[in-house]
């Protein structure tokens, strides 16, 4: 149904060379949340598992940043001027929220089927999308073939290590899944209530104490400023 | 008397705890998180220190964080108004950021921790620098200059120090130079416009100019004007780190040095474009050197003094240190291992003790092994559980199989003891290689490190060997102890050590004494037997992007990972199986499996 919104985000270049930055930092950061899983995990058979499966994330990483880099040679984007990796996805970690050390290997097994799981179903569209950049569509398509064999291994082993209740721990990575989503639509809209209020309070309150702070800034010398002895001798100050 | 010593919220959070007026244990959360230059609470660095020291939060005596939460928020909100209406996109940002937890920190400290606020103190950030280089080196009186990007206002410090052996300690700040002045924002400003990271790639500036020759230093010396005291005033117009968080330097930045370098292109030093990157980089680093020269020289006259304690992340720049030791007047020059933030931690803890507490002097262990210790029969296991090939060895037939492993040509993942304090491997958490040819270096940087190919390899070399292969000046073995200086490669041993000489003939070498590393010194020894040379190619032990291994496990998953012949953890040597095994057994897997 969302076809034509996918079709016209991934229509122009700069948002796509946006999306596949987000995309390369996002893959490897689950890579490196996998891999972790894959070193404190007790059980051999998923250590090995979860290292091919950060591998893969790892790849898609690189596939997704040489296809962005390689957009942004041909198109001279704008992009370029100042322009940081850092921004676009800020702390983002693909399997965000996830404290992996704290995981038992069933809910790791199933957050990952799930997320994979929702990944593959948004690749499947961006792939569908993309006719008019078969590079770019190339890349998703190989991708969906990783995701394939990530959605059924975690899905078996989840069924070989909790044999009797991987159905439960399904529906709870699911509401996990859910109640995370809400945190993050909260947050973001408290984060933008936040600035928003921030920002009227610049403008409307701030004025004179700037003009405070600008006339004392053009009577400070530059150059050493000596300390007087004793400035610092309290350790019970915050200030 | 036990104390803790927090650094936080920045980037690259540490705890170190100090017992008795000795540190024992000191780690960053970066190494235990996984997650490079992790800037948040160190909730796991607490419980590792606390842990190896056998002791619960309640019998700590103080716990110091290594700055003033208020007084770094008076500069934000002092610049935020300086720059209005400008800062505008800047302000929400910036009071969301403090106001949501940074200026919290007692009570944030004593929730975590469940200790009484009473006992959480402050330090001044650049007053825990001062102390993490003095109070840590083998020196009773010494001059102390600190310089780093900004701490709560002071972005450079000089003064003195002095301590008694179980007697009173003093560490005095003459003067300072403060926020926006900043030689760490000047250069980060570069590392910015040169499309690294701020505050994580400066190293690749210093590595990358030299490939090019400082002909825009006129250029930068606009930048950055001398003040008639003799500190240094930067030209804000050309700036904008003041102004907003999105972008350091200014379009006027822009008109002078020509567009900024796009961060996803690779540096092509065959071509004009990448000639003049490097160019840019060796400018800022020649002015870099010079402005801190001229300021040690007069702080050197001042003070009469001999040794000079650096600290702060400018301290980082090797290149800049060995300058300083050739031309500041100081005979020698003490640089901590971990003389950034994150070594914050330990200065001020020791602050605390010897200047809060009046605790008496003491001689401290002279090493950066501060952190968690590998078990090398849980990497047995682990390999074994996998299929690889592992061995568990006698001290000796280990060093003298590694040491034919290293001269037919692996590559050895070598992990031993206590982890390294601070950013750089000094023997414990090492990637160890035959320094001998440029092939190995590229090998390092295709299949290991995936790096930029600018980028240099450190040699570590026994002391007693180190003046044969490297120009080293009088003083400055004791730079190189933590790797903390550039020194040239004699003219006559750079065909013979490609691998680890820069394009201008230097190297950061390491210089290793019996006591500080035993087993890697043996290892030295032994390869110099097989080959003439004992001089190993040292890289730190991980992956781009992420941190130094801690745990065998981690060092077995990055093993793994890329293409280190040999892993040793303890007394385990494990080979991997060929790749000829393995990646069928991978796919057969995937097979299985799915």
């Amino acid at each position: 149904m969302l076809a034509p919104v996918h079709r016209w985000i991934w229509s122009d270049t700069d948002r796509r060379i946006q999306k596949l930055l987000r995309f390369g930092e996002t893959e490897t950061d689950g890579g490196r949340d996998i891999l972790r899983a894959a070193e404190v995990t007790s059980d051999p058979l998923l250590r090995r598992l979860y290292l091919e499966h950060a591998l893969d994330e790892f790849r898609h990483g690189v596939l997704f940043r040489r296809r962005a880099a390689a957009l942004l040679k041909v198109s001279h984007s704008h992009l370029d001027s100042g322009f940081h990796g850092d921004w676009l996805a800020p702390g983002g970690h693909g399997l965000d929220d996830l404290q992996v050390d704290g995981e038992s290997d069933s809910d790791m097994l199933a957050f990952l089927h799930l997320s994979e799981k929702a990944a593959a179903s948004r690749f499947t569209v961006y792939r569908d999308v993309m006719q008019h950049d078969l590079l770019t569509r190339a890349i998703f398509e190989e991708i969906l073939h990783d995701e394939t064999f990530h959605m059924g291994y975690t899905l078996t082993q989840l069924a070989r290590v909790e044999p009797e209740r991987h159905k439960r721990h399904l529906w709870r990575a699911r509401l996990s899944r859910l109640w995370k989503a809400y945190l993050r639509l909260a947050s973001g809209l408290a984060g933008i209530m936040g600035s928003f209020l921030l920002t009227i309070q610049y403008f409307f309150l701030l004025a004179p104490f700037a003009w405070l702070a600008k006339r004392a800034a053009r009577r400070e010398c530059s150059g050493w400023t000596p300390v007087s002895p004793g400035r610092s001798d309290s350790l019970d100050r915050q200030y | 008397m036990n104390i803790l010593g927090i650094s936080a919220h920045y980037h690259d959070s540490a705890a170190a705890l100090v017992v008795d007026g000795v540190p024992v244990c000191a780690v960053q959360e970066e190494r235990l998180s996984r997650h490079k230059g992790d800037a948040t609470f160190p909730l796991l660095a607490v419980d590792s220190c606390l842990e190896q020291a056998g002791i619960e939060p309640e019998e700590l005596d103080a716990v110091v964080f290594y700055e003033r939460p208020m007084l770094k928020f008076d500069r934000i909100l002092t610049c935020a108004l300086r720059a209005f209406p400008q800062s505008w996109r800047a302000f929400p940002k910036a009071m969301k950021n403090s106001l949501g937890e940074k200026v919290w920190m007692r009570g944030i400290i004593a929730s975590q921790l469940g200790v009484p606020g009473r006992k959480v103190l402050f330090t001044e950030h650049h007053q825990s620098h001062a102390a993490a280089a003095f109070l840590t080196a083998p020196t009773h009186r010494a001059a102390i200059m600190t310089a780093d990007a900004v701490g709560e206002w002071v972005t450079l410090s000089v003064g003195d120090g002095e301590r008694v052996q179980n007697g009173p300690t003093r560490i005095r700040s003459f003067r300072e130079i403060r926020f926006p002045h900043s030689l760490g924002m000047l250069y980060s400003t570069f590392t910015a416009y040169l499309g690294f990271k701020v505050n994580e790639d400066e190293y690749k500036v210093m590595g990358l100019a030299a490939y090019g020759r400082p002909t825009l230093v006129d250029q930068v010396r606009k930048l950055i004007g001398r003040t008639p005291d003799g500190a240094f005033a930067l030209d804000l117009n050309y700036f904008e780190f003041h102004t907003t968080a999105e972008r350091s330097y200014s379009s006027r930045f822009v008109e002078l040095f020509g567009p900024p370098r796009n961060p996803y292109e690779p540096i092509d030093l065959e071509t004009a474009e990448g000639q003049r990157f490097a160019d840019c980089a060796a400018s800022v680093q020649r002015v870099l050197e010079d402005t801190l020269v001229e300021i040690a020289r007069a702080l050197h006259q001042e003070t009469g003094l001999e040794d000079l304690c650096l600290g702060g992340g400018v301290a980082l720049n090797g290149v800049a240190n060995a300058r300083l030791l050739a031309e500041s007047g100081f005979e020698r020059i003490f640089v901590p291992p971990a003389p950034g933030d994150a070594g914050c931690a330990i200065g001020a803890a020791l602050y605390c003790d010897r200047i809060h507490f009046g605790n008496p002097d003491r001689d401290l262990p002279d090493h950066p092994f501060w952190g968690p210790s590998v078990d090398g029969s849980e990497l047995a296991r682990l390999a074994r559980e996998d299929g690889h090939f592992a061995m568990e060895l006698e001290e000796r037939a280990l060093i003298d199989q590694i040491a034919n492993d290293l001269v037919a040509g692996h590559i050895v993942g070598w992990m031993e003891g206590a982890l390294e304090f601070g950013p750089r491997a000094l023997g414990h958490r090492s990637i160890l290689a035959a320094p001998h040819t440029t092939e190995m270096r590229d090998r390092l940087n295709r299949e290991i490190k995936y790096r930029e190919a600018f980028r240099p390899f450190a040699p570590v070399v026994p002391s007693g060997a180190a003046a044969l292969y490297f120009d080293i000046p009088p003083g400055g073995e004791r730079l190189a102890r933590f790797m903390s200086g550039v020194f040239s490669v004699r003219p006559a041993w750079r065909p013979r050590l490609e691998a680890v000489t820069h394009i201008d003939g230097t190297a950061r070498v390491q210089v290793l004494e019996p006591a500080m590393a035993p087993r890697l010194h043996a290892l030295l020894e032994a390869y110099g037997e097989r080959t003439g040379i004992p001089v190993l190619l040292n890289t730190s032990f991980n992956l781009a992007g992420e941190p130094i291994v801690n745990r065998e496990v981690e060092g077995y998953s990055t093993f793994l990972r890329c293409k280190i012949d040999v892993l040793v953890a303890g007394g385990t040597r494990v080979l991997k199986r060929t790749s000829a095994t393995v990646k069928p057994e991978a796919d057969k897997l995937k097979e299985e499996v799915a």
